[in-house]
């Protein structure tokens, strides 16, 4: 018999300062943490904390094809493996790759896709692996975010990085970055990704209850979220070469103020 | 095989040549100038749609040269080129053609014509019969060789040859491998800090385009400072005045391990 354990949610998302569960404004971000080139074995990588998300990402390629059928003669493939742990949610997660699985690895390729020169490398595929260690709430968004980031780190050609914040109903109230609760018990959540070249949405997926003429509301409160995460996405790949240069910059001063 | 370590003096490793430059660190996607008019997009770099910003493709530093804006990449993989000298291994072989790990997507491809000289050519009618036998008995699997690309392209596998001046099997030394976009600072600006390297540690270093790095030195103390001082660089490259704090780091570091 296995031991089920009832979900149990709480009946308002909302304190009573205003604020939500966890504290946060109803345009507040997680804190999110990421960084780069932390698998040396790997072309690529990058590790991402957002709130209580903890996802890796590693980039190989661009190699040869496994199975050979799936290779394109007339351009290179991206494929992207998305898994969860065994321990990254509440229940065990069975390791088997499920619908789930599938669906999330799809959307991340789909939208990365558009911004790659895959025409370049025919023959070919890049593979990008994501890991999700600890899951609560907005993965899928968290994943795509984190394998763009990946790939630049890889050096892969690309016209610009992409990234991705839900957004969502509660309590009958407009809110971002949906944690893993209110995800669950909230009324609607809309993940939306954006490409920085041309601005364009990537990705849309809608599930839950809303009316449409809100839908113009969201998308503000997601640009202004995705505009965040994209200057951490910008200072994560940055940073490590940037501190390198000022410090050799200070010991080349400190030499010529000893001379 | 002793002397060969002459260094290859390609346009292609003219990409790091100006040292004060600016290096300004540039990501996918960012916006390099909004001045379409003056300058035009060189390599690693876009126009955008509405063709009215140049925008970058690769992690790396933004470089102005004349009216072009290039990005100079500081992470990628190595694409084979026509005419490229890179280090091979030797990975599989049967009678017909070596298979070759150039460090590129594909294996590249060594056909047993391809590794010995063809003859003199005497009289009118064709060449002289050629001295060695055609077959792949000459390189065993494992062995490291300098190779030549002849053709290159994104459908077919390379074409290598080791026919040429410096080229063959490499016997004894070390192999190493790097980023292949740091090679031209390895090398530097007309070679200046391969010199160095030279001189300062005594050792034989051949520097290739796919990132490997054949060294051979006096003794495994001078090898071994080669080695960190080469990672030291790759790790470095976007840094301003590297050829004087390597020379420094190498004295110091022979002055502290007690080498002369």
């Amino acid at each position: 018999m296995p031991l089920i354990i009832k979900d149990e949610y709480p009946e308002r998302l909302f304190r009573e300062d205003g604020k939500r569960l966890d504290g946060r404004a109803i345009n507040e971000l997680r804190p999110i943490k990421m960084e780069v080139g932390i698998i040396p074995n790997a072309d690529g990588s990058a590790y991402l904390e957002w709130g209580n998300n903890k996802i890796f990402a590693a980039v190989y390629g661009p190699r040869e094809v496994h199975p050979h059928h799936l290779s394109k003669p007339d351009k290179g493939i991206l494929r992207v493996f998305y898994r969860m742990a065994t321990f990254s949610v509440f229940d065990r997660k069975r390791p088997a790759p499920g619908r789930r699985e599938k669906e999330i690895s799809m959307i991340v390729s789909d939208c990365i896709e558009p911004l790659l020169f895959l025409e370049l490398y025919p023959g070919t595929s890049f593979e990008v692996f994501i890991e999700v260690l600890d899951a609560d709430g907005g993965t899928r968004c968290a994943s795509t975010t984190i394998a763009a980031l990946a790939l630049a780190d890889a050096g892969v050609p690309m016209k610009s990085l992409v990234s991705a914040v839900a957004v969502g109903k509660i309590d009958g109230k407009k809110v971002v970055d949906l944690s893993g609760i209110e995800d669950k018990a909230g009324e609607a959540d809309l993940p939306i990704a954006i490409t920085w070249y041309n601005e364009e949405i990537s990705l849309l997926q809608f599930d839950g209850d809303m009316d449409l003429n809100d839908m113009n509301e969201f998308l503000d409160l997601a640009k202004d979220a995705l505009k965040e995460i994209h200057q951490i996405q910008l200072n994560a790949l940055k940073s490590k070469y940037i501190k390198l240069q000022e410090e050799t910059l200070k010991e080349k001063e400190e030499k010529k103020g000893e001379k | 095989m002793e002397n060969n370590d002459d260094e290859i003096t390609d346009d292609e490793f003219e990409d790091f040549a100006d040292e004060e430059d600016s290096r300004e660190v540039v990501v996918p996607g960012e916006v390099l100038t909004e001045d379409v008019t003056n300058f035009l997009p060189g390599r690693g770099t876009i126009l955008n749609k509405e063709k009215n910003k140049i925008i970058s493709l690769n992690i790396g530093l933004k470089q102005i040269k004349k009216n072009y804006i290039n990005v100079i990449p500081l992470r990628g993989f190595y694409t084979p080129r026509p005419g490229d000298k890179v280090i091979a291994l030797v990975v599989e072989k049967n009678p017909v053609k070596y298979k070759c790990d150039i460090n590129a997507k594909d294996f590249g491809q060594l056909k047993p014509k391809n590794t010995i000289k063809k003859g003199k050519i005497r009289g009118f009618r064709g060449g002289a019969q050629l001295r060695e036998e055609v077959s792949t008995e000459k390189y065993e699997i494992g062995d490291i060789l300098v190779v030549k690309v002849l053709s290159a392209d994104r459908l077919n596998k390379p074409e290598l040859t080791t026919v040429g001046k410096y080229l063959g099997k490499k016997s004894g030394g070390i192999v190493i491998t790097i980023d292949p976009p740091k090679i031209p600072r390895v090398i530097g600006r007309n070679g200046s800090m391969i010199k160095m390297l030279k001189n300062l540690t005594k050792c034989n270093i051949f520097v290739t385009q796919n990132g490997r790095i054949w060294l051979k030195g006096e003794d495994i103390a001078h090898e071994r400072l080669l080695i960190e001082s080469v990672h030291k660089i790759a790790s470095e490259a976007h840094t301003i005045g590297l050829t004087d704090r390597m020379q420094d780091y190498i004295i110091n570091e022979k002055k502290k391990r007690g080498i002369e």
